[in-house]
């Protein structure tokens, strides 16, 4: 009984510290900096749940790596327009393909797949104002910030 | 027999053995921005796509007119997001051809993926 509620513990306690840590989106908005004219934005982010909590991938944009996908974690790129792809490095790679304006913000949400051998991450496309919603109760894991 | 299909679309895409989506390239004529029109569609509709996947359109939900290809006038969500989905996922726009949803057009590939089962849209004139 005691090693079962050891396990169980340990369990929680994994999952918790698999999840993101960091300052709130309502906490970081006024030192997130203003778009430059000449160049687009790419949120990512990835809803928090326990589910696959323990599959953190990191997330190519454009073949180059710019972040992690961490439960209930977002952060930004900014990117100069034209074509961007996406990738997660997990069992498949499922890629997303999309285009990016000068002056235009994209989000892209991780979400939680399940393989044969393993679970899958991978990207989808999500319209600002479902995105602008999801990412209120999510924290900031990107680079640190300065206030503007 | 629909529930051996689905079985088998489910074992596929348990082992990321989902076929590419099916396209060619093909060269878009841009409308002129300025006199873009723009459309608010009427009925939802899902579409069935020939990867398995669907994707719904609701009702009320905006696209404006950016061009035309050989297969039919283009139309771009303004506010939300199209993707199709097969081994990877595309951002796509509708190609619409009387009325049918013909196919649609990947603006990163710069190609027309063809829908096997047009799909009647019912959209209006007419921007939210």
């Amino acid at each position: 009984m005691k090693s079962f509620r050891f396990l169980a513990v340990l369990f929680l306690a994994l999952l918790v510290s698999a999840c993101a840590t960091g300052p709130k989106f309502s906490e970081t908005k006024s030192a997130i900096p203003t778009l430059k004219s000449d160049q687009g934005r790419v949120y990512f982010y990835r809803a928090s749940s326990m589910v696959g909590a323990a599959i953190q991938p990191t997330i190519m944009l454009n073949g180059a790596a710019v972040g992690d996908s961490k439960p209930g974690g977002f952060f930004f790129v900014d990117q100069a327009p034209g074509s961007q792809e996406v990738s997660t490095s997990t069992e498949v790679e499922k890629k997303l393909t999309f285009t990016l304006a000068a002056g235009q913000t994209r989000y892209v949400k991780t979400v939680i797949g399940f393989g044969i051998v393993a679970g899958r991450v991978y990207p989808e496309l999500v319209d600002d104002a479902t995105a602008q919603k999801e990412i209120e109760d999510m924290s900031y894991i990107g680079k640190p910030l300065t206030k503007q | 027999m629909k529930t051996p299909k689905i079985l088998f679309l489910a074992l596929l895409l348990l082992c990321g053995c989902v076929a590419q989506v099916v396209r060619t390239p093909i060269e878009l004529t841009a409308a002129n921005q300025q006199e873009a029109r723009r459309y608010i569609t009427v009925y939802p509709v899902t579409i069935k796509l020939d990867s398995g996947y669907e994707r719904r359109i609701n009702a009320g939900v905006e696209f404006v007119e950016i061009g035309i290809i050989s297969f039919g006038k283009v139309f771009r969500p303004t506010k939300t997001v199209f993707t199709v989905e097969g081994a990877h996922m595309h951002e796509a726009y509708l190609v619409l051809n009387n009325e049918r949803i013909v196919g649609f057009y990947l603006p990163v590939e710069k190609a027309f993926s063809p829908l096997s089962q047009p799909v009647v849209l019912s959209i209006k004139e007419g921007s939210l």
